[in-house]
């Protein structure tokens, strides 16, 4: 049964796809469907995950082949679906806070001229992300992967009247393909290596498709690459497939292009660029982890650019001034610390992390959201403050999320960040944990400021007058502030000896990822507590003591101490202007090259030149053809006698 | 008897001279008339090596040939007479409107 | 005798034609083609084909000719070379193609004819009796014949309408008085 139940979570989305596509044309009606098919989807989910629970721990993974999807000599990939525990939470997240957000956004999108094609981009991106984590082989995968790259980019740019969406869309779309093509070239080395694409054993048509992650063991000393510098199989796929994470999951170097993703719709960014498609990296290591384990150079290269990313933009976050900026460094400031935890050997820990995660950024994007459309589309924090009494809800959420987000016992970070934290510890990864502690730390200062910028202090703009939203966005604003608060729940640590239902989640993940539950450290978890809580409070008491400082276009209250180094974080890093002199300018040059000199002069002078040629080839024939009877019987004789002395010298 | 080759000889001559006035001469009607005058050359050899094989067949062929070329002149001339009307000459140096 | 006789008309010939080139007047070229058609239809006789030394007087030095004197009187165009040549360095050139091909024809002439005396004998005598021709005729080139009787009419239809196109541009001005017999070519 679950072998065709399973078809229906991504087919139901899609069915919403089509139709707002198709059949619908009403702002309504399209939302409504949209959010049901999804709701239903999430059902469906919770079923199929309730009766995966139910069989054996061994069994829980169920295969489900549609057709044999390529199939060339020996190449064999089929079009199937997988349901295993690391499948199931992904699908619960995606489908759960999907469908809140498709609810949301009922209201946010509200009076958009374009809201039916918005809602079916919503329902082709849940398809798109379905398919990438229920897929059973890597090119399934990728064809999500794509589908959900290419739903980012049509939702970036939604707005695309604004050349900033348009320009965030092709930056995001762009820098996504470097990671595309390393995934590729992975793909082709596994196929190489392996001889199949599929991740486990499977069964079509009565034969069996070896599983490429059950033979990881025997790259072992394999490796490729010149004589002067050999590669160990795993390590070199391993590391395409990392670069291949680090342009979806928004990793250094590649994390320019998710702040610019903020031109979209705020549900956009909620849905797409926290909650899901931006964890599909951290997915796809998860799911491949035996041939990352197996490498501990790429493990430890996994672990470092977690790290940094985690610190650049934990620090980048500090100096933005726009609400969404902010949550978009944020974002990627987590993320890096889920991918530091899969270098650290923690993906049971990365994972947690990822679902906790997707559940308070998705809630601080709506909230923001909230806040956006309560203040007329006002998105700079020095044009707010004081919203606290105007928009208790958000307020309240948002502080749910705020402190998720921040670490503070007992709300959902607080655990998935200290897993991850303690499992550094246990590991002894020192020089990482320092690392992600600043982070840490740094996460705390800028939500306290966040929050004190919107909701304390007084209204510094007063052109605006701030309102509450209505309550399809408040009501799964509440949802997931509940779900930020109590999430932690499904993955406690044990904390006191024959405590019931600790660390439920990494349990579950056990079949897939073949890991233990990390022990409890409580030293650490005070420290964490300690800095998080205090760290929260230094931003928030900073920025509300200093709130008269703050003006409308002015500068940071900081900057009279930071100077030049807020200019450094506020540009985070200067990555994004090393981008534009080292890659984009040079481009450009050359494209200016070849549009203004090599086109006109190079390629429309062979094409033009051509012409003249001919042109002037068939002017001097012209003259041939002088219209003078006699000329013409003149040549006429010549070829007669000429043809006639041939035939007398044959002849003979 | 004379010889068939004195014959084909003074009709080879002929046949040239005729090609030399289709070549030379700028009035149409002339150049008309060495037109007449090659196809003439043509008959009288045929002739000739028809009276050299007793066949009779070949004084057909130059029966239906002055048959044809009366048509042909006939057709001639009243295309010269067309242009005249319009190009109000007979120098075909005159009709060279097909020029590139 | 034959000989004699050949020698004198073919020289008559040769005359006749290079004269005919050579004049500057057309008339007198028509004139001196007739002498030249006059000499070969002598030639037809002296060839045992008394029927085609008949049609070449009657058709060619009768007919034709008399057409084409009509046609040059009629035009005037006596005298039409009096403009400078455009072509000047078409003329020698011709004179070297003609060269060459009178070199080539005149070698085809020797190799392809016999230098003996056509035969003689009971054959010979009853050679070129027109009632043979004429058997021949409708016989074995019955088609041809037949084919050669439409290209005439052709060609008196082809020459009423290129008459008829004339009119026509005459008309043209008054439309309501276009004939209805007008056939387009």
């Amino acid at each position: 049964m679950l072998n065709w139940l399973i078809w229906l979570i991504p087919l139901l989305p899609l069915l919403g796809f089509l139709l707002n596509v198709f059949v619908i044309r009403q702002e309504r009606q399209a939302g409504l469907v949209a959010s049901a098919l999804v709701g239903g989807s999430f059902l469906l989910a919770v079923v199929a995950t309730v009766m995966l629970g139910g069989m054996p721990e061994e069994e829980r993974r169920v295969q489900a082949i549609a057709w044999e999807w390529i199939g060339t000599g020996t190449m064999s990939i089929p079009f199937g679906l997988l349901f295993d525990p690391l499948t199931s939470v992904m699908v619960l997240l995606v489908t759960g806070v999907g469908g809140l957000i498709h609810v949301y956004s009922l209201g946010y999108m509200h009076g958009d001229p374009r809201v039916v094609r918005y809602f079916a981009y919503l329902n082709l991106f849940v398809t798109m992300m379905l398919m990438l984590v229920m897929a059973n082989n890597m090119l399934l995968l990728f064809l999500g992967w794509e589908g959900v790259g290419l739903c980012s980019f049509l939702l970036i740019g939604f707005w695309f009247e604004r050349k900033v969406a348009a320009a965030a869309a092709v930056k995001a779309f762009v820098v996504n393909r470097i990671g595309d093509a390393a995934f590729l070239l992975a793909m082709l080395a596994i196929f190489s290596h392996f001889g199949t694409l599929t991740f486990y054993d499977v069964e079509v048509n009565g034969q069996i498709i070896p599983g490429f992650l059950e033979q990881v063991p025997n790259l072992l000393g394999q490796t490729f690459g010149p004589e002067w510098q050999t590669i160990a199989v795993a390590t070199g796929i391993s590391f395409l497939l990392l670069i291949g994470a680090t342009g979806k999951s928004a990793q250094f170097p590649l994390f320019v292009w998710l702040p610019d993703a903020m031109a979209g719709p705020t549900p956009v960014s909620a849905l797409i660029h926290a909650a899901t498609m931006v964890t599909a990296g951290v997915y796809m290591m998860a799911r491949t982890e035996p041939i990352f384990v197996a490498s501990p150079a790429t493990q430890s290269w996994v672990a470092w650019i977690g790290v940094l990313t985690a610190l650049i933009a934990g620090t980048a976050a500090l100096a933005q001034w726009d609400i969404k900026r902010v949550l978009a460094y944020s974002t990627v400031s987590q993320l890096g610390f889920m991918v530091a935890a899969c270098g650290m050997g923690a993906y049971a820990a990365a994972i947690f992390h990822l679902l906790t995660h997707g559940i308070f950024k998705a809630l601080l994007f709506l909230g923001s959201g909230s806040v956006i459309h309560g203040t007329h589309d006002t998105q700079d924090m020095r044009k707010m403050g004081g919203l606290r009494t105007a928009m208790p809800t958000t307020y309240w959420t948002y502080l749910v999320g705020a402190g998720a987000l921040a670490g503070i016992v007992p709300l959902a970070g607080f655990w998935s960040k200290d897993e991850i934290l303690a499992h550094a510890v246990s590991a002894g990864y020192w020089p990482q944990l320092i690392g992600l502690f600043i982070a840490s730390l740094l996460t705390a200062f800028y939500m306290g400021r966040q929050v004190s910028l919107i909701f304390f202090g007084t209204q510094r703009d007063p052109h605006y007058h701030a309102h509450e939203s209505g309550r399809a966005m408040t009501v799964p604003l509440v949802i997931l502030a509940v779900g930020a608060a109590i999430a932690g729940l499904m993955n406690l640590p044990t904390l006191f000896s024959g405590m019931p239902a600790a660390h439920l989640l990494t349990d579950w993940l056990k079949p897939v990822l073949h890991e233990e539950a990390g022990k409890f450290n409580p030293l650490l978890a005070l420290f964490a507590t300690i800095g998080a809580v205090g760290m929260g409070y230094l931003g928030w008491s900073v920025y509300t003591r200093n709130a008269a400082k703050v003006k409308v276009g002015g500068q940071d209250p900081a900057y009279y101490y930071t100077g030049d180094i807020w200019d450094t974080l506020e540009a985070a890093w200067y990555v994004d202007t090393l981008y534009q002199r080292a890659v984009v300018g040079p481009f450009r040059t050359i494209g200016n090259f070849l549009a203004q000199v090599f086109d006109p002069q190079g390629i429309d002078g062979l094409v033009v030149g051509t012409g003249r040629f001919f042109g002037w080839v068939a002017t001097g024939v012209r003259q041939l053809q002088s219209g003078y009877v006699r000329m013409y019987a003149l040549v006429f004789t010549i070829g007669v006698v000429l043809v006639l002395s041939f035939m007398l010298m044959i002849a003979w | 008897m004379v010889p068939t080759t004195f014959y084909v000889l003074l009709s080879a001559v002929l046949f040239t001279i005729g090609v030399l006035g289709v070549l030379i001469r700028r009035n149409a009607i002339v150049v008309f008339m060495s037109v007449e005058l090659m196809l003439n050359a043509a008959n009288l050899a045929l002739v000739a090596y028809a009276r050299e094989r007793l066949a009779v067949d070949g004084q057909v062929l130059v029966f239906f040939v002055i048959t044809v070329a009366a048509a042909e002149v006939a057709v001639g001339l009243a295309l010269l007479v067309a242009i005249f009307k319009s190009k109000r000459t007979a120098d075909i140096d005159e009709v060279s409107m097909l020029r590139g | 005798m034959d000989f004699v006789l050949f020698f004198l008309t073919a020289a008559i010939a040769l005359a006749g034609a290079i004269a005919m080139i050579v004049a500057r007047n057309a008339v007198h070229s028509a004139l001196f083609l007739l002498l030249n058609f006059g000499a070969i239809a002598v030639l037809f006789l002296l060839l045992q084909s008394p029927f085609l030394f008949t049609i070449q007087l009657s058709i060619y030095a009768g007919a034709i000719m008399v057409l084409f004197l009509f046609v040059v009187m009629l035009l005037g165009a006596e005298q039409v070379e009096a403009a400078q040549d455009k072509l000047p360095w078409q003329q020698p050139l011709a004179l070297v193609m003609g060269a060459g091909l009178l070199v080539i024809a005149m070698i085809t002439a020797v190799r392809g004819g016999s230098n003996d005396a056509p035969p003689g004998g009971e054959a010979a005598e009853a050679f070129g009796d027109p009632a043979s021709l004429g058997e021949l005729l409708f016989t074995k080139y019955l088609l041809p014949f037949q084919i050669t009787g439409i290209i005439l009419l052709v060609a008196v239809i082809g020459v009423v309408v290129l008459n008829q196109q004339r009119n026509q541009a005459q008309t043209e001005e008054t439309p309501g008085e276009r004939p209805s017999s007008s056939v387009q070519p």
